[in-house]
C-alpha cells in the first residue's frame, strides 16, 4: 500500500512540474544563499578567534601579577619553565609555550617606532599554533641576529626582508641595551597587537640580550580542550594571574555572540518564508485535486493514506529542494572556503579590526543538519491546513463540484 | 484593462492577500533593516566623534604628518573669529596637544597632554561624561590634570596624587611642572585611556607658551550630515594655503571603511531575505496564473494581445503592491521616525561592554525619507520582475491549448 | 710570484686597515680626552624659528656625562646625567629627578637634530664600526665606517672626512641601509687645546628637510682636568643645578 502511495506522491509531484520546480528552486536558492552567508560570517569570526588564539594567548595564559598593567620585565614569572613542564603533564593540555616580552623602540636610520620584542621558541610555537602558517613574506628562521616582524610594523618602518633594525630596551638591570636584527620574515597573524607592534626573536637570544635566564618568561600560554583547567590552575598557582582567552579578548566574545544572534535571526526568517512558499504550493495543489481526493475517499481509501500521500508529496518537494540547496550551498561554501571573498579594497578597515582582506568561509555539518530539520518541519507544517480541508470533505459534494 | 485587473485581484483573494502580506512584510523588513543599520552606524560615528574627534578639524599643513612645534596654528583666534560667522557650526574649540613625560616616583609614561577649554569640551566631547573618579576640569582648575584611567593605574596615581610633567614648550624650551590628579576617565578606547590626559588651557598655555596657539581647532556641527558643505565653506572663509580643514571622513578613515564593510554584509543578508520573499511572491503569482490558464486562453481568443495580457498582470501586481505599500510605508516610516527619536534601549549592553568601547546601549534608527523612497522603489521593481516568469509561462500556451487546459 | 704579490697585498691592506683604525681612535680621543669639560651654545633653526641654548658639559670616558643648561634663564639649572646608557633629568622648577625611559631616549633632543641617544652613545664609532680608507687628498683622509656585524646601530654607512694634521673631521655623512644620505655633520674652526684638537663649530643638518639645522659653537673647552667624580652621581643633578 505504502509503495503505491509513494508512487502516487512521486507522480503528483510532476503533475505541475513548473510549480514544483519553482518551489524547489526557491528552496535551493534561498538555502544555498543562507548557507553561504552563514559560512562566511562564521568563517570570519572563527578564523579571527582561532588565529588570535594560535598567535597569542592560546586558551589560557599565565602572567606574573601586575605584569599586564605595568608591562615591565620586572614582573616576570621566575620559574616559568618548570611551571610549563608541570602544565604540559596535566591531562587535556595540548601544548604550552613560554614567551618573553619587552617594550622598547625599534629604529632604522630614518624612523623609529614603539614596538615590543617577543622572544619565543619557534619549534614550540609551531606545535602550539602552527606559527609558520602566518608567514607572509621571507622565511621562518630565528637564528642569532634574526627577527620576524609583524606586517603593519614592517609597513610603518618601511622594512623589507633583509632590512636591518635596532631594537633598544631596558635590560634586567635597568640599563638600556640595543640589539641589531635582520628581518628574515614578515608575518600577518591578524592579531592586531602583534601585527602592529611585534618583533619576534629566539627566546634564547632574548635571554642573553636582557640578562634573564632560561627559567624565566613573562607569559605562559596554553592550548587545551579542558574548560575546567583554568580553575585548577588558579588554585595551583595562586601567585600568578591566570586568564582565559575570552577574558583577555572580550571583544571576541562579543563578536561571537553577535554573529550567533544574527545567524539565528537570518535562519529563522528565511525558514519562515520558505515555509510560506511550500505552504502556498501544497495548499493550491490540494485544492486543485480536491475532486480527486473526493473520489479516492469515496472508493474507500482511508483518510490516513491520503494524509501520508500528501505528506510524502510535501516531503519530496522539501527533500529535493533541500538536496539541490545542499549541493549548491556546498559548492558556494567550498568556493568561499577555498578562494575566499576578496575585500581588499577595504583592507585598512578590515585589518584594523583584525580581519584578513580575503575572508575565507567555514563549513559546518550543522548547517546542513539544522537546515534539513527545518525544511522537513516546514514541509510537515505546510500540509496541516490543506489536510484539514480534505478532512472536512464531503465526498459526494466534491465529486459533483465542477471545480 | 485596469478594471479587469482590479476585479481579478478581488476575485483571487488567496493570492492577493498573500502577495500583499508578503510585500508588506518584505517592505517593512527592508525599510527597518536599512534604517537600523544606518542609524546604528550614525550613532557609532556620533559616539566616537563625541569622545574626542571633531566633525571637522582645522590643522596647519604638516601637523598631521610630521607634527611638532613647527606646524602649530599660530593665531587660533583669527580662525575662530571667522568660524563664529558660520551658522551650521554648533561649537568649536582650539586644542593644544603635546607629548611629554609624566612621572610619579619610579613610574613614568609618555603621554599625550592636551590643553582644552573645559566649558567647550562639555559640548564638544564626551570627556566629561567618561568621568570615572574625581571631577572634570573647569576654567580655573589650575594644575588639575584629568587623566585616562589606564594611564593613572600605570603611574600608580590616585585622585589628589601629584605627577611630574616634563616636555617641550611651544617655542622649544623645556616645560616642567607638577600636576595634581583631579579626575580620571574611561572612554572605552584602551589606547586613549592609557595615553591621554588633559588640563585647562588657561593654565597649560602659561606653562607651554601656547597662548592663542593650537595644534588644531575642533568643530562640532549642528547637523553631522552637513560636514562636506560646511567644510568647503570653511576652506573658503579661511582662504589660507597653510591650513587644511578636514572632515570626519578623512579623520576617521578606517572607521568609515569599517562601516562600509558592515554595510556590505548588511546588504548581503538583506538580499537573501529579499530573494526568498521574491520567490514566494513569484510562486503565488505563478500558482494563481497557472490556475487561470483557461481564462487567459479565452481572453486571448477574444482578441487580447500579448501586450494586453502583460498589462493585465502588471496592473494586478501593481494594485497589490501599491495597496501593501500604502499601508506599510507610513507605518514603517513612523516606526523609523519613532525609534530615531526614542532609540531602542537594550538594558545592560553598556554595562557589560563599557570596558570595551561601547558607551551607549541605545540603538537608534535613522529616519530618512530619501532612503525610504529608494527602498520602496526596489520592492516595486522586485514585484514587477516576479511576474515575468509567470507571463512567459502563460505565453508558452497557444490560445486554443490554453482553453482546453485542465 | 703571484703568491708574493698576494702576501704583499694582504700586508698592505691590513696596514691600511690598521691605519684607519688608528685615525678613528685618534679622532675619538680628540672628542673626548680622558675627560673633557665644554661650554657650548646651541642654535636650532627650523622653519623660520630660531632658538639658542647654552650649556656646560662634563664627561669622562664613554659612559659618564653630565650636562647643565645655563641659558635661556627659564631653562637654566636643568641638568642631565647619563651613566652607563641610563639617563636622568633634573628640573629645578619642580625639584624632581626624572628618569628618562628608553622610549624617550631616541626622541629629538630639545628640538634639535640630535637625539638623546646620540648624546649617550658617543662611544660607538670605535666599537661598532669597521673603518676603511677610501680616499686621500693631501692630509684629508676619507674614511668609510661600516657597521660591524650585529652592531646595534641604525646607520648603513658613515663617511668621515678627517684631516690627519689635527685628527678632526670636517664632514660626517650618515647613510641609511640603502645607501641614501640621511643627515650630515659639518665641523669648522679647529682649535688646539693642550695636546688635543677640537672643531669649535658644528652643524647638523638633515638631508631631507630643508630650512632646518642645528648649530653648536664650543665656547670653552678643557681636557683632562680634574673633574670631580661627584658630577657623575644622581645627587649631582640637584647639587650642581644651582
Amino acid at each position: 500500500m505504502y509503495r503505491l502511495i509513494l508512487k502516487m506522491a512521486y507522480k503528483n509531484m510532476f503533475l505541475r512540474v513548473h510549480r514544483t520546480l519553482l518551489v524547489i528552486t526557491m528552496i535551493a536558492v534561498s538555502m544555498s544563499m543562507m548557507l553561504g552567508i552563514q559560512g562566511l560570517y562564521d568563517g570570519m569570526a572563527e578564523n579571527m578567534i582561532e588565529k588570535n588564539k594560535r598567535s597569542g594567548s592560546g586558551d589560557i595564559a599565565l602572567f606574573a601579577k601586575e605584569y599586564r598593567v605595568q608591562k615591565e620585565l620586572k614582573y616576570r614569572v621566575k620559574n616559568a619553565s618548570s611551571i610549563k613542564e608541570e602544565i604540559e603533564n596535566i591531562k587535556g593540555v595540548e601544548a604550552a609555550v613560554l614567551r618573553l616580552k619587552a617594550e622598547g623602540l625599534l629604529s632604522t636610520a630614518r624612523k623609529s617606532s614603539f614596538a615590543f620584542m617577543q622572544g619565543m621558541d619557534l619549534e614550540g610555537e609551531n606545535r602550539f599554533g602552527r606559527f609558520e602558517e602566518f608567514l607572509k613574506e621571507g622565511e621562518m628562521r630565528l637564528e642569532k641576529g634574526d627577527a620576524i616582524i609583524g606586517l603593519e610594523l614592517a609597513k610603518t618602518l618601511k622594512l623589507q626582508i633583509g632590512s636591518k633594525v635596532v631594537f633598544s630596551t631596558q635590560d634586567i638591570r635597568g640599563e638600556i641595551n640595543s640589539i641589531a636584527l635582520k628581518i628574515r620574515g614578515i608575518v600577518q597573524t591578524t592579531n592586531i597587537e602583534l601585527d602592529n607592534s611585534a618583533i619576534f626573536v629566539d627566546i634564547g637570544e632574548m635571554h642573553r640580550f636582557l640578562g634573564t635566564n632560561e627559567e624565566e618568561a613573562t607569559q605562559i600560554a596554553i592550548i587545551c580542550k579542558d574548560e575546567k583547567l583554568i580553575e585548577k590552575l588558579v588554585i595551583k598557582y595562586p601567585e600568578l594571574e591566570i586568564k582565559s582567552f575570552l577574558e583577555l579578548k572580550p571583544t571576541m566574545k562579543m563578536m561571537q555572540d553577535v554573529m550567533l544572534i544574527f545567524n539565528s535571526i537570518t535562519f529563522f526568517i528565511v525558514m519562515s518564508v520558505v515555509f510560506v512558499g511550500i505552504f502556498g504550493v501544497m495548499y493550491v495543489s490540494v485544492l486543485d485535486r480536491i475532486r480527486e481526493f473526493g473520489i479516492m475517499i469515496s472508493v474507500g481509501m482511508r483518510y490516513k493514506y491520503i494524509r501520508v500521500q500528501i505528506f510524502f508529496e510535501a516531503l519530496f518537494v522539501g527533500i529535493i529542494g533541500y538536496l539541490s540547496g545542499a549541493v549548491l550551498g556546498a559548492i558556494i561554501l567550498l568556493y568561499i572556503k577555498n578562494h575566499g571573498v576578496d575585500l581588499s579594497s577595504f583592507s585598512d578597515a578590515l585589518e584594523m579590526w583584525g580581519y584578513e582582506a580575503v575572508i575565507h568561509g567555514t563549513i559546518k555539518i550543522s548547517y546542513f543538519t539544522t537546515t534539513f530539520a527545518a525544511i522537513i518541519a516546514a514541509s510537515f507544517f505546510s500540509i496541516l491546513i490543506p489536510l484539514r480541508k480534505i478532512k472536512k470533505l464531503n465526498p459526494i459534494e466534491v465529486i459533483k463540484a465542477d471545480k | 484593462m485596469f478594471k479587469l485587473a482590479l476585479k481579478n485581484t478581488l476575485f483571487y483573494k488567496g493570492r492577493s492577500i498573500t502577495t500583499a502580506i508578503l510585500t508588506f512584510v518584505s517592505t517593512m523588513l527592508f525599510i527597518l533593516f536599512i534604517s537600523m543599520q544606518d542609524g546604528s552606524h550614525n550613532s557609532m560615528l556620533e559616539n566616537s566623534l563625541k569622545i574626542y574627534t571633531g566633525a571637522i578639524e582645522i590643522y596647519a599643513k604638516g601637523y598631521r604628518d610630521i607634527g611638532g612645534n613647527d606646524y602649530l596654528i599660530e593665531d587660533a583666534k583669527a580662525i575662530t573669529d571667522k568660524l563664529s560667522k558660520i551658522d551650521a557650526i554648533e561649537a568649536y574649540s582650539a586644542r593644544y596637544e603635546t607629548y611629554g613625560l609624566l612621572s610619579n616616583k619610579e613610574y613614568s609614561a609618555a603621554s599625550m597632554v592636551a590643553g582644552v577649554e573645559p566649558s567647550k569640551e562639555r559640548v564638544l566631547s564626551s570627556l566629561e561624561s567618561a568621568l570615572r573618579e574625581g571631577k572634570f576640569l573647569d576654567e580655573d582648575s589650575k594644575n588639575c590634570i584629568y587623566m585616562g584611567a589606564e594611564l593613572a593605574s600605570k603611574l600608580k596615581l590616585r585622585i589628589g596624587g601629584e605627577v611630574a610633567f616634563v616636555g617641550g614648550a611651544s617655542e622649544g624650551s623645556f616645560a616642567a611642572d607638577i600636576f595634581r590628579v583631579c579626575g580620571t576617565f574611561k572612554t572605552g578606547s584602551f589606547e586613549f585611556d592609557s595615553s591621554a590626559s588633559f588640563l585647562a588651557r588657561s593654565y597649560f598655555d602659561e606653562l607651554m607658551y601656547a597662548k592663542n596657539k593650537a595644534s588644531y581647532i575642533t568643530i562640532k556641527l549642528k547637523n553631522l550630515s552637513d560636514a562636506d558643505a560646511v567644510n568647503s565653506q570653511i576652506v573658503k572663509i579661511l582662504d589660507d594655503e597653510k591650513l587644511e580643514s578636514l572632515t570626519w571622513k578623512t579623520l576617521m578613515k578606517s572607521m568609515v571603511e569599517a562601516m562600509e564593510v558592515d554595510n556590505i554584509f548588511g546588504y548581503i543578508s538583506l538580499s537573501l531575505f529579499l530573494v526568498v520573499i521574491f520567490f514566494v511572491i513569484m510562486i503565488y503569482g505563478f500558482i494563481n496564473i497557472s490556475s487561470r490558464i483557461k481564462e487567459f486562453g479565452v481572453l486571448r481568443s477574444i482578441g487580447l494581445s500579448k501586450r494586453n495580457i502583460f498589462l493585465l498582470l502588471f496592473y494586478e501586481i501593481f494594485i497589490l503592491s501599491t495597496l501593501a505599500l500604502i499601508v506599510v510605508t507610513p507605518l514603517s516610516a513612523y516606526i523609523c521616525y519613532y525609534y530615531s527619536i526614542n532609540p531602542i534601549v537594550i538594558e545592560g549592553i553598556a554595562d557589560m561592554y563599557k570596558d570595551y568601547g561601547i558607551v551607549s546601549d541605545e540603538i537608534p534608527f535613522d529616519f530618512n525619507p530619501f532612503t525610504i523612497v529608494w527602498n520602496i522603489v526596489v520592492i516595486y521593481i522586485l514585484n514587477f520582475i516576479s511576474i515575468l516568469y509567470p507571463y512567459i509561462y502563460i505565453n508558452s500556451f497557444k490560445p486554443i491549448e490554453a482553453i482546453r487546459h485542465v | 710570484m703571484s703568491k708574493i704579490i698576494l702576501v704583499i697585498f694582504i700586508f698592505a691592506t691590513s696596514l691600511m686597515a690598521g691605519e684607519a683604525h688608528d685615525i678613528i681612535r685618534k679622532l675619538d680621543e680628540n672628542f673626548r680626552g680622558k675627560n673633557i669639560y665644554m661650554q657650548l651654545s646651541m642654535k636650532v633653526v627650523s622653519m623660520g624659528h630660531e632658538r639658542v641654548m647654552k650649556m656646560q658639559s662634563y664627561s669622562q670616558g664613554t659612559k659618564k656625562s653630565f650636562v647643565k643648561i645655563i641659558y635661556p634663564p627659564k631653562d637654566a639649572g636643568i641638568t642631565f646625567l647619563s651613566l652607563n646608557r641610563e639617563m636622568w633629568q633634573y628640573v629645578p622648577k619642580i625639584e624632581r629627578i626624572i628618569k628618562i625611559p628608553p622610549s624617550m631616549m631616541l626622541q629629538k633632543w630639545m628640538g634639535s637634530d640630535i637625539t638623546n641617544d646620540d648624546m649617550v652613545k658617543q662611544s660607538s664609532i670605535v666599537e661598532d664600526y669597521e673603518p676603511e680608507i677610501i680616499k686621500r687628498e693631501g692630509s684629508v683622509v676619507t674614511i668609510s665606517l661600516t657597521p660591524k656585524e650585529n652592531a646595534p646601530v641604525v646607520w648603513g654607512k658613515i663617511i668621515l672626512n678627517i684631516d690627519t694634521a689635527t685628527y678632526t673631521s670636517n664632514k660626517d655623512i650618515f647613510y641609511d641601509e640603502e645607501g641614501k644620505e640621511v643627515r650630515y655633520f659639518i665641523y669648522k674652526n679647529v682649535k688646539k687645546v693642550g695636546n688635543y684638537f677640537i672643531p669649535t663649530y658644528w652643524r647638523v643638518e638633515s638631508s631631507d628637510v630643508a630650512e632646518r639645522y642645528t648649530e653648536m659653537v664650543i665656547e670653552e673647552v678643557e681636557y683632562d682636568t680634574k673633574i670631580s667624580e661627584e658630577y657623575f652621581t644622581k645627587s649631582a643633578l640637584k647639587r650642581f643645578s644651582k
